[in-house]
């Protein structure tokens, strides 16, 4: 077997042996190596030392409230529209739905009685005629069939004179 | 539940590790699928951030970040890869730029106070005698420093190669390089760490 030592891919071969990741058959293999080699030994035992120191470097418990403190600042981060609406959600969870929905029936109403007004076109024209007369146009009006009687009125009673 | 499914990604059926499951789960809604991730990471993701850091209240509150993150992100989030490989990916850049945001200078002081602060391990010997104590913590010193000493990307794999238990090819996902940069970083890192710890054998 060629000295994992002179190359980095087998180096790493004996890296994972060192740190255990190695399969049994290439592990007694290089561990049969190892033997005769002492620059590989040096290797293995320097990373074997390695191993052990830092396994016994543990680190101290999470803190019982991280959770909690987590929780806290994810329901912070709820915007302010949230804020103000949820001490009125039940309230409107309760009432708001049902006004919301007579709303809806509202407008939907609304909608449907407002759709046969503009519904025929051919009467379009006439009725905008109708919408258009202002007061002081009937109030005009009014006034010329006031004459226009008087005037037939007067033509009928010369005519009366006349025939007597 | 099974350790993983299978689901089409994009037409390519991708393996999905139940943890990315949890996390879709979040994305619908699901906030106990949060709390089961968040149980089952808490300790190895705030862990990680204690070793890059050595200082515990900062790696707390670095975690809670890595948290708040996840759960922020739930509404974009897509499993293109492993859940664990995105959850380092945070913890890591955000470790990174805490060191890197000036708290590093304060590091030798946290790791005096750390030292103090922290208590004393066991020993085999479930009444170590004082001389224990501190052979034990010399160690240990020794060892944080040792870490400490490494170059920030080189600590950050084998942080996750030891602890972690990753694949070279993860942590190279973790830190965007590429799989033989992750080789060449943990055999530098390691001569490194034999060089200052070979003698504790």
């Amino acid at each position: 077997m060629k000295c994992p030592i002179e190359t980095r891919d087998s180096a790493e071969l004996l890296l994972a042996c060192c740190t255990r990741k190695l399969d049994a058959e290439r592990t007694a293999t290089l561990e049969r190596h190892m033997e005769i080699c002492p620059a590989c030994r040096e290797f293995a035992s320097g990373q074997r030392a390695v191993w052990e120191a830092l396994d016994a470097w543990e680190a101290a418990p999470v803190r019982l409230d991280f959770d909690r403190r987590l929780y806290r600042r994810i329901d912070r981060e709820v915007s302010w529209w949230q804020l103000l609406v949820r001490p009125l959600r039940p309230t409107l969870v309760r009432q708001g739905l049902p006004i919301a929905a007579a709303a809806c029936l509202v407008v939907v109403a609304g909608l449907l009685l407002e759709r046969p007004a503009s519904a025929p076109p051919a009467a379009e024209p006439q009725s905008a005629q109708v919408e258009a007369v202002q007061p002081d146009q009937v109030e005009h009006a009014l006034d010329a069939m006031h004459m226009l009687g008087e005037f037939s009125y007067r033509v009928r009673g010369d005519a009366a004179d006349s025939k007597m | 539940m099974p350790e993983r499914v299978k689901t089409d990604m994009g037409g390519a059926t991708a393996a999905l590790d139940y943890d990315a499951e949890l996390m879709l789960r979040v994305k619908e809604g699901d906030g106990a699928s949060f709390g089961l991730l968040l149980e089952k990471h808490r300790s190895p993701v705030v862990y990680f951030l204690y070793r890059m850091v050595q200082n515990h209240a900062v790696a707390e509150e670095l975690a809670q970040e890595v948290f708040l993150r996840v759960y922020r992100s739930r509404s974009s989030y897509e499993p293109t890869a492993r859940f664990t490989t995105w959850l380092f990916r945070i913890a890591t850049h955000l470790a990174l730029n805490s060191l890197r945001d000036g708290k590093n200078e304060r590091l030798q002081e946290r790791l005096d106070r750390d030292s103090a602060e922290m208590p004393a391990r066991q020993v085999a010997d479930s009444r170590p005698s004082v001389e224990q104590k501190m052979v034990y913590q010399a160690r240990l010193e020794e060892v944080r420093q040792a870490v400490a000493a490494l170059p920030e990307k080189q600590r950050a794999a084998v942080l996750m190669h030891k602890y972690e238990e990753m694949e070279y090819s993860q942590i190279a996902r973790v830190l965007r390089c590429s799989e033989s940069a992750v080789k060449s970083l943990l055999f530098r890192a390691y001569e490194t760490l034999r060089a200052r710890l070979a003698h504790m054998a």
